[in-house]
């Protein structure tokens, strides 16, 4: 897939559930950054995910502005950005709220190796 | 004391803008600034950003040596260690003049320090730190005073130096703000509680997670338990903390816990409107995170007598007031600077 190592970006709902059905089908690990245009913590941050991203390519990596995708955002009660949801099969595993850079590599470390391989 | 050490009190600086545009509050002030910018303003004050988050307010940053708060039209930095804050002023006032807001008003307090030799140009002394802050501050703020507001001990005084343009203070005793702030400092903390900001040997833990646990362990958790928290945990000991309360409103711990020169520092915003008993539960939690030997307690409010409620509060655990001084300052309102020890001194 030309978007595995890379932060997919949803817009619009349909999107967002496209990508959340392809990570229920491929049950890898779904990583969600819940970002704002006006946060300048989530700025600090996007580069540090991108990289992760990149060297990641078994765990999916998807962007939701919570002004675009309003509903999205309600509807895993976003109130601070950067706020990290982690889907396992549609399933909320775990939540990271904050540029933190650290805490962040760790949590997905944990769900990532706990993967089983994913499907082709 | 310790001949040397880590300098725990802190330097604060507030900046307050105004823009013209009403675009420039849709697109979030200050807020815009781009990371790259923020750390080049801090790399002028030699510290970096360890942990962030955003909401609908404001941007806070834990920093590698204290705290940074972006409004959309105000800023506010507190630094501590050997940082050089001021020197963020002529950078920022440059950026924020770049996105069409303009300064009105600034404000600069700070304690005494515990190693006052140590620190560097310009904050070797309250008077070069008042010459710098009136060469970099721009003509329109036109009111200005500086003032070390004593206590019973020569060496714990409270320095504030405050710069507001016309508008601000000919307006604000009128319109009342409904904020205060309170920026408690603690020393000779009790050293078995200090000991729990040590990081345990042997520990590999990362600072957020480390951070996280030191919250929960020393009560932190429990001063406001709505909080959001963005904790952290130095190596090999100390510990920063900010607490996003009630959206608009923030609260900052920072603590260095070495015996011989311990310090704790907290902070807050609190409103007029807040629930009377609301200042006095705080502070009782703070007092029994830290159980400190000295204590003071400055607010700044431009009306409302909340620091009547400080000594009540404490003098039941054991901390008595040994001092109480105000003063009045452009567009800030009212300072009361109190000291409290504990009977046992």
């Amino acid at each position: 897939m030309a978007e595995e190592g890379q932060v997919i970006s949803c817009h619009t709902v349909d999107a967002w559930k496209l990508h959340t059905q392809n990570g229920i089908e491929s049950k890898k690990l779904v990583v969600v950054d819940f970002t704002a245009s006006w946060c300048g913590p989530c700025r600090a941050i996007a580069p540090v995910l991108a990289e992760i991203a990149k060297k990641m390519p078994e765990v999916t990596f998807l962007k939701v502005d919570v002004d675009e995708l309003t509903t999205v955002a309600e509807e895993y009660a976003v109130q601070a950005m950067p706020t990290f949801v982690f889907l396992k099969e549609g399933k909320v595993v775990d939540t990271v709220v904050g540029a933190k850079k650290d805490e962040l590599q760790l949590t997905i470390a944990k769900h990532a190796t706990a993967t089983a391989t994913a499907a082709a | 004391m310790a001949v040397s050490g880590f300098e725990g009190f802190e330097k604060r600086l507030e900046l307050q803008f105004f823009g013209d545009e009403p675009a420039i509050l849709t697109n979030m002030g200050l807020r815009q600034l781009e990371f790259e910018s923020l750390e080049q303003v801090l790399h002028a004050v030699q510290c970096t950003v360890v942990s962030a988050v955003g909401n609908p307010y404001f941007d806070a940053y834990v920093l590698s040596e204290s705290s940074l708060f972006v409004y959309p039209t105000k800023i506010i930095i507190k630094t501590c260690g050997t940082t050089q804050l001021l020197k963020s002023i002529r950078p920022l006032l440059h950026k924020a003049r770049h996105l069409g807001l303009t300064l009105c008003s600034c404000r600069y307090t700070r304690g005494s320090f515990i190693f006052p030799m140590a620190q560097p140009f310009p904050h070797t002394s309250f008077k070069e730190e008042v010459i710098y802050l009136e060469e970099s501050l721009p003509s329109n703020l036109c009111y200005r005073k500086a003032s070390v507001m004593p206590s019973k001990i020569s060496s714990h005084s409270w320095h504030v130096f405050t710069a507001s343009d016309e508008a601000r203070t000919l307006i604000s005793p009128h319109v009342p703000d409904v904020f205060y702030t309170l920026e408690i400092c603690m020393t000779e903390l009790d050293r078995v509680l200090a000991r729990k900001f040590f990081k345990r040997p042997g520990d590999d833990k990362t600072g957020d997670t480390a951070g996280k646990e030191m919250t929960q362990l020393t009560g932190i958790g429990d001063i406001n338990p709505g909080a959001l928290i963005c904790d952290f945990a130095f190596d090999p000991c100390g510990y920063s903390m900010n607490g996003v309360i009630d959206g608009d409103r923030y609260s900052t711990i920072h603590v260095t816990p070495e015996d011989g020169y311990s310090y704790a520092s907290f902070e807050c915003v609190g409103s007029i409107y807040d629930n009377h008993d609301d200042v006095a539960r705080v502070l009782k939690k703070v007092v029994q995170v830290f159980r400190p030997a000295t204590m003071s307690v400055s607010t700044t409010c431009t009306s409302h007598e909340v620091w009547t409620k400080v000594a009540t509060a404490l003098e039941p655990l054991g901390l008595k007031c040994r001092s109480c001084t105000m003063d009045e300052f452009p567009a800030a309102g009212n300072v009361v600077f109190q000291t409290f020890t504990t009977r046992r001194k």
